[in-house]
């Protein structure tokens, strides 16, 4: 028996789960509906795919969800998981289920997936015939992944760095990266009896002025950690930014470098999506000013070419959104998308050259690091700082790098800290804001830049 | 002037704290920043660890209310702390409240200095004048 046989043996001898047959879901995955692949529709779509948010306690909440999804003509169905799951804290999780259940209020804020176990939650996904994309924010998915997989979930999201940076104080680095490489390779073996499962990694990050660098250096090092170990089938992301230029240009820059690494290792031959998340900051409590920035979104998206849009809803303001409002979202931007023909094509070289120069540098001082593996490079840049998220809340980010909005928008880095920022760049970042002004103000600016679409 | 700053609790609302972070270094003190999520004897200890003059608690949960209960308490176990100048400021309770009702309670608990739901910069004006009163400082100059 393998290694890593005898690692999924013990993962899933858990006293939540009900025995798992890994024969019976390897038989099953083989035989499975090409519909319920996300990688299927990537290959045959015509359109964007639109996919929601959204996960509820019980199976029955869950259910109605879908219904509506469908009725509302959905691509991609969302199953999104509770709190004390993510955390693998399963008892909680088995006690707010029965507590949901047992009392018209909800006392989980997803689908406790484990709680429910694979063979119930097969019967829903099976039901439905979609695809359904799981997301979470776990920093030890084995478990929850294997579940997932079992159900007939072909789409995983998340990854070592952007589950764990924007989400964590102190959950170790290092075993976060071990973790996700045991993920890796049960989708890469499980890609290999039937349409590949996809693997997404999560671009929005902090959703806090991330300068677009910084997001597409992730993204792509999130990407190869995944071809490595053997994924044939990876949807980089990253979520509207305040700018439609830098939106454009960080899609251009993205899908240029994200063919360009993967053919670097020899993985030229994965399939490389890109996905579009709707504006993930601060939401105007104004409902209709909501609903006016989330088809602002859809039409960027566009402009951006993306390949699947995650959406809001026009309750984002004031917490988790009913099944009705979730539904109306998907209508609408089924119906922005429908009437969206015609999209000029705009391209900013100058930009493009900039953020393209920013990318490789950092790429390349992660490859420079002299540890052994990828996974140890990219902590250790993690750890040194050539790595920055801004407002990331774990002890092990630098928290040097400063960043501010420009006249139209754009985030811009006035503060590089260890990030290898190249000098020519980063003087262009600086020479686009006002860099006279105080701290006091600067500071200001930035609590307006962060609650810019309020 | 060395001030002890951090979200209080299971808060991992980490914007506040990163600005708080900013200014109080551009207004020249010595910030020890334990960053979200952090409970009330790390504050405590680290305050002892680098003899700050000032702890400076943040929330946007509103869970600091659960505990600011147990300041006193607590305080009274460490020996060093009588002259530290204890501030809280954020969303400083679940819900909605009366500013005045939620500032009196926290001053109860062992706070000199409360902001409920004001702007950062009233707020650090509010212990540049303490500190002056306490003739911590001058005018001029916190470092």
């Amino acid at each position: 028996m393998s290694l890593l046989q005898e690692e999924r043996d013990i993962i899933v001898s858990n006293e939540f789960v009900d025995a798992f047959d890994f024969a019976e879901v390897a038989e099953f995955v083989t035989n499975a509906s090409k519909e319920l692949f996300i990688s299927h529709h990537f290959k045959n779509k015509d359109k964007m795919l639109v996919q929601p948010r959204g996960g509820f306690p019980t199976y029955q909440q869950q259910f109605a969800l879908y219904e509506y999804f469908v009725k509302a003509n959905v691509d991609v169905l969302p199953l999104t998981i509770d709190s004390n799951t993510r955390l693998n804290d399963y008892a909680t999780a088995q006690k707010m289920l029965r507590l949901s259940e047992e009392n018209d209020k909800d006392m989980l804020n997803g689908y406790p997936l484990i709680i429910h176990g694979y063979r119930t939650t097969r019967n829903m996904i099976t039901n439905f015939d979609k695809p359904v994309s799981l997301r979470h924010g776990t920093p030890d998915a084995r478990l929850l992944v294997e579940t997932a997989i079992a159900s007939g979930i072909f789409e995983i999201e998340g990854g070592p760095i952007t589950y764990l940076l924007p989400y964590s104080k102190n959950f170790p680095l290092d075993k976060a990266f071990l973790y996700w490489k045991y993920v890796e390779r049960v989708c890469a073996n499980y890609s290999e009896l039937n349409e590949p499962i996809n693997r997404e990694s999560f671009g929005p990050l902090t959703a806090t002025l991330v300068p677009p660098c910084i997001t597409i250096v992730i993204q792509l090092l999130e990407m190869l950690l995944s071809l490595e170990e053997g994924v044939k089938s990876f949807s980089v992301s990253f979520a509207q930014q305040g700018s439609m230029m830098q939106d454009i240009v960080t899609g251009a820059v993205i899908k240029k470098l994200a063919k360009h690494y993967a053919e670097e290792i020899g993985c030229g031959d994965a399939t490389i999506n890109l996905v579009y998340h709707q504006w993930m900051g601060a939401f105007p409590t104004n409902m209709d000013y909501a609903d006016q920035l989330i088809n602002l979104a859809t039409v960027i998206a566009s402009m951006v070419g993306a390949d699947k849009i995650i959406t809001k809803t026009r309750q984002e303001a004031t917490g988790i959104p009913t099944k009705e409002a979730n539904a109306k979202t998907v209508a609408d931007t089924q119906y922005t998308l429908r009437i969206l023909n015609g999209l000029p094509t705009v391209v900013d070289e100058e930009e493009e050259e900039i953020l393209t120069q920013e990318v490789m540098a950092i790429m390349e001082a992660v490859f420079n690091d002299p540890a052994d593996t990828l996974w140890r490079k990219v902590f250790n840049c993690i750890k040194s700082g050539v790595i920055d998220v801004p407002f990331s809340p774990h002890i092990i980010n630098q928290n040097e790098m400063i960043t501010i909005r420009d006249a139209q928008k754009n985030i811009r880095i006035i503060e590089r800290g260890n990030v290898p920022i190249p000098d020519k760049c980063y003087e262009y970042e600086r020479a686009q804001c006002d860099l006279t002004k105080d701290t006091t103000s600067i500071v200001n600016d930035i609590i307006h830049d962060i609650g810019i679409m309020q | 002037m060395k001030v002890v700053t951090g979200v209080v609790g299971n808060d991992i609302h980490v914007v506040a704290n990163r600005l708080i972070d900013l200014s109080l270094r551009a207004r020249g003190y010595d910030v020890y920043n334990l960053g979200v999520n952090t409970h009330l004897q790390e504050f405590f200890d680290a305050v002892v660890e680098t003899g700050a003059e000032v702890l400076m608690i943040s929330s946007l949960n509103g869970e600091a209310e659960g505990w600011g209960r147990e300041v006193r308490l607590l305080k009274s176990k460490y020996k060093s702390l009588d002259d530290v100048i204890m501030m809280i400021g954020g969303n400083l309770t679940v819900g909605s409240g009366n500013a005045e009702d939620i500032v009196a309670r926290y001053k109860n608990y062992g706070f000199d200095i409360v902001c409920h739901q004001m702007d950062l910069n009233t707020g650090l004006d509010m212990l540049q004048d303490l500190l002056e009163a306490r003739g911590l400082v001058s005018e001029e100059a916190i470092a």
